[in-house]
């Protein structure tokens, strides 16, 4: 538990104040890649780059426009559109609370775990009525000169903070403009006995990133020098829509 | 708007297998700006730029390279990274389906949507369907350039949708974080209980976005007011960050802006 405190704030609703930090609830340590330039295997920088000059443009030199019509753009300071939810200092204000099954996770962004404050009081109290009640609320803060929608969720014995993503960040289902295709009964039915037949629990141990030694094999094996032998993926072959009933009762009969 | 595929391989459970693509959920916000050259308001492309050579480099030309000390790179291709784990690397195959209400939404990561492709269309409607009505999802390991994800694949509104997992390790352990003692207090919980049934509502993300675009879009009328638009030099020689997204809220805010003028 030695993560270090990213954040102090006050969550606060009603009569109701109590003041955490935020800690990371998320760890990943994952093999990193650069982008390397072919010709002289020198690491690519990204550059903003002045379409009209051609050539790299300086941080200091970087603004943000909103474009009005075309090539006219209204300027805007960066640092003031982060802050267009007005700045409440410290707080993590809850406007309303809603079911926590409400949430879909598309939404959900980013984890944080939050610790009591020193002299801090109903802590416990916040966590065991959240569970109890089975909401989240939702919030607002700014943190590092951004601003931030949240939902304030229970987890065990814990508070915890999601950063939740805005509706417009979110690619609706229909965007995706899918065919409605009919698929009969029988094949539901024969689908639903399959899925129920490969129900496992949810055992998150069970599962370890193996990839990540394997590459580092590879690099290693690269670095002696040595080929590494192309593998080409095998494609599976798709299942035709009028053989997809044959093969579902094929699989039942498998997973049987 | 049809998108671009992230991916493109196949779905499979059991012995059915379907052709799909992975395109993204998520994308910028409704409004967005653009990145200005402060000198002359020309709009700013982000491009690879190699310092050695002090050139801008076209894709082509990047291959991926793990530094194996510092400033020193070794270069790997993308056959063999996809050869470290070949029949990951185009096949989604899902080993297990899940109850989705088992899932901690602590190990959520990425979303992303599936699309079927040609031929896949009504496997898919039928996977999509059937975790639907058992409120299940599919859980599989599934490597993307060079990640390994364990995903989660279930039913949302029709589509499938598929939602990178963090792995068990990666989740701090929240232990201690709790204080220990819970010294009665049930006034101070019933107070609580008191304030949250008051203010319940129903979770409707789309009114959060409608508030923060208002704010957006106040800021823009208050900037328009005080000064008037820059313009950019022509001819342009190179798209921006692609072009911007005016929805309609906004048409009325341009109107605004040639009022003001």
């Amino acid at each position: 538990m030695a993560t270090t405190t990213i954040w102090k704030g006050v969550i606060t609703f009603g009569e109701t104040k109590v003041a955490v930090k935020l800690h990371a609830a998320i760890k990943e340590e994952r093999i990193q890649f650069h982008l390397l330039h072919r010709s002289d295997q020198v690491r690519l920088r990204q550059q903003m780059i002045c379409a009209h000059e051609n050539k790299p443009v300086p941080v200091e030199e970087q603004t943000k426009g909103f474009e009005v019509e075309e090539g006219k753009y209204l300027l805007v300071d960066p640092e003031e559109l982060e802050q267009i939810v007005p700045e409440s200092s410290r707080l993590i204000e809850v406007h309303e609370f809603v079911r926590n099954a409400q949430i879909d996770p598309i939404f959900l962004e980013r984890f944080y775990y939050l610790e009591p404050d020193i002299a801090s009081t109903g802590y416990n109290q916040l966590v065991a009525t959240l569970k109890e009640m089975d909401v989240a609320g939702i919030c607002t803060w700014t943190m590092r000169k951004r601003s931030y929608l949240g939902a304030l969720l229970a987890g065990g014995s814990v508070l915890r903070l999601a950063a939740l993503r805005y509706a417009d960040e979110v690619i609706a289902v229909n965007a995706l403009e899918l065919q409605e295709i009919p698929v009969s009964e029988k094949e539901l039915k024969i689908g639903r006995d399959l899925i129920n037949q490969l129900t496992a629990p949810f055992m998150p141990e069970k599962f370890v990133n193996e990839h990540e030694k394997k590459l580092q094999q590879l690099i290693a094996k690269k670095a002696r020098g040595e080929k590494i032998a192309v593998i080409r993926p095998r494609l599976l072959q798709p299942t035709a829509a009028d053989r997809l009933l044959h093969a579902l009762e094929a699989s039942l009969k498998k997973a049987a | 708007m049809a998108q671009q595929g992230i991916w493109s391989g196949t779905i499979s459970f059991s012995l059915v297998a379907i052709p799909v693509q992975l395109v993204r959920a998520v994308a910028p916000g409704r409004i967005t700006f653009r990145m200005l050259h402060s000198t002359d308001f020309s709009p700013l492309a982000r491009k690879m730029f190699c310092p050695k050579q002090e050139t801008l480099v076209p894709p082509e030309e990047i291959i991926r390279g793990y530094e194996i000390e510092p400033g020193r790179y070794l270069p790997i291709t993308d056959e063999e990274l996809e050869s470290v784990t070949p029949e990951r690397s185009r096949t989604i195959e899902i080993v297990d389906f899940i109850d989705m209400e088992e899932v901690d939404p602590l190990y959520f990561d990425r979303p992303y949507y599936l699309v079927p492709l040609k031929g896949g269309e009504k496997s898919y409607r039928l996977l999509a369907e059937v975790m639907r009505q058992t409120n299940k999802a599919g859980l599989a390991k599934f490597v993307l350039a060079e990640r390994e994800h364990l995903v989660a694949v279930k039913s949302t509104e029709g589509a499938l949708s598929l939602v990178t997992l963090h792995y068990r390790d990666e989740v701090l352990p929240a232990d201690g974080f709790a204080p220990k003692e819970n010294t009665g207090e049930a006034e101070e919980k019933n107070r609580i209980k008191a304030g949250i049934k008051k203010m319940m509502a129903e979770f409707d993300p789309g009114k959060y976005a409608d508030q923060r675009r208002e704010k957006i879009l106040d800021l823009l009328k208050k900037k328009a007011r005080e000064s008037a638009p820059v313009e950019a030099p022509h001819p342009m020689t190179e798209e921006g960050e692609g072009p911007p997204d005016l929805v309609a809220a906004l048409e009325e805010i341009m109107r605004e802006v040639k009022k003001s003028r």
